[in-house]
């Protein structure tokens, strides 16, 4: 699999719930260390789902991909 | 030591007919005078059963003393347990009563027995074999009359087969044993926890209680809860802290709850997809592949135990490990 289809793996873990909640999130990029991704709907721009989708993804993401170092928002 | 008013019903919840025969179990011991003996993992809620027993006996209008065994040093734990007199040892200032003493008409509750030296298990065995205590440094037999309850995250007669605990304590100790399910083998009471401890955390906080939607309940539904309905507890306590809107989404689950790989079933079957190329697939490198992810993955769930991750996959036990041996997977 390419980092591109391992982080979309990740990715597809939280999708469906967040869906259901009228959010999403989408894998946009993956340049170097750096994978890009969106947030839409539902919980953007809240402080705590900030915390737990944003850092909660990068954490996830890095444990199974060590090549990502970041988790960049677009 | 001073603990806030209990109320047992509203707080040991369960439906699940697993914890339905421990309560019912425990209205048939609950006023007898014999020692039980609670074995569960951590965060099962021992001390919460302890209470509950208490509460339900004829000791009920005299103390609970609850004390926890996983103290480092055996002086340490003989102080706490037996109390010391004055000059008994450096820093013993002044006579203090131990918790056997405090306990005394009432119950004590000794949790992490399995942690108790067994240098110390000889003393714990002499005092419910003689119903008397000797405070460090002090010469005096004082009677005490308690109601013994122990709590363990181990099982104890496997720690008296590897010569690590006592086997006259352990007989002594396990005159009613109960066992107290793990989470993960009662799901079906996650729901109603979860429901009463939003409502609990929102009632602390003085604010409406949130509802919460389908998404969220899903993912506790998947998470393996290996701190159990302590992590749980914990978990909708962040929940109810840190929601800034009115409604608990899931942006709201802790992130170790919602992105946790091992619950989600591994997808191994999507066929390789190679763009406008079409590469040969060898079918039995790819069955081997489904079966190498489906084993690790119920074995990761299982927490390493075979016979429960053979159940998961609907396997003989026999069968598993023949694969496994096949596969070469270390579990």
């Amino acid at each position: 699999m390419s980092s591109r289809e391992r982080v979309q793996a990740v990715i597809d873990r939280v999708r469906p719930l967040l869906q259901a909640d009228g959010g999403d999130v989408e894998l946009v990029d993956i340049s170097g260390a750096t994978a890009k991704v969106r947030f839409t709907g539902n919980c953007v721009g809240c402080p705590s789902a900030f915390v737990t989708l944003h850092l909660g993804l990068e954490t996830a993401v890095r444990e199974e991909l060590p090549e990502i170092e970041r988790l960049v928002l677009v | 030591m001073n603990r806030k008013a209990f109320s047992p019903d509203a707080v040991v919840v369960g439906r699940s007919s697993r914890m339905r025969a421990v309560f019912e179990f425990v209205d048939v011991i609950a006023d007898s005078e014999s020692s039980v003996l609670i074995t569960g993992e951590t965060g099962t809620g021992k001390e919460l059963l302890a209470n509950l027993i208490h509460h339900r006996s004829g000791r009920r209008a005299k103390p609970f003393v609850p004390v926890s065994c996983a103290i480092l040093s055996e002086t340490l734990i003989e102080a706490e347990l037996f109390g010391h007199e004055r000059g008994a040892f450096t820093g013993a200032l002044r006579d203090r009563v131990g918790r056997f003493e405090m306990a005394n008409g009432g119950t004590i509750f000794l949790d992490d027995v399995d942690d108790v030296p067994l240098s110390m298990q000889v003393k714990l065995l002499r005092v419910i074999q003689t119903r008397t205590i000797e405070r460090l440094g002090g010469g005096q037999q004082i009677p005490v009359d308690v109601r013994i309850i122990t709590g363990s995250k181990k099982d104890l007669k496997q720690m008296v087969a590897d010569g690590k605990f006592r086997e006259d304590l352990y007989y002594r100790l396990n005159v009613i044993p109960l066992s107290l399910p793990p989470l993960r083998e009662r799901r079906e009471d996650i729901p109603s926890l979860v429901e009463h401890f939003v409502k609990r955390y929102a009632h602390a906080r003085s604010v409406e209680t949130k509802p919460l939607s389908p998404s969220v309940m899903d993912a506790f539904l998947r998470y393996p809860w290996p701190g159990n309905v302590r992590e749980l507890e914990n978990a909708c306590e962040r929940m109810v802290q840190t929601c800034s809107c009115a409604h608990i989404r899931t942006g709201c689950v802790p992130s170790s709850v919602l992105f946790h790989a091992k619950g989600a079933v591994p997808d191994a079957v999507t066929p390789p997809d190679g763009g406008g190329d079409v590469a040969a697939v060898s079918l039995d490198e790819r069955l081997q592949d489904v079966e190498r992810s489906l084993i690790t993955w119920a074995l990761r769930s299982a927490g390493g135990n075979k016979s429960r991750a053979a159940e998961l996959l609907k396997v003989k036990r026999s069968t598993l490990g023949d694969r496994i041996e096949k596969l070469g997977i270390s579990a």
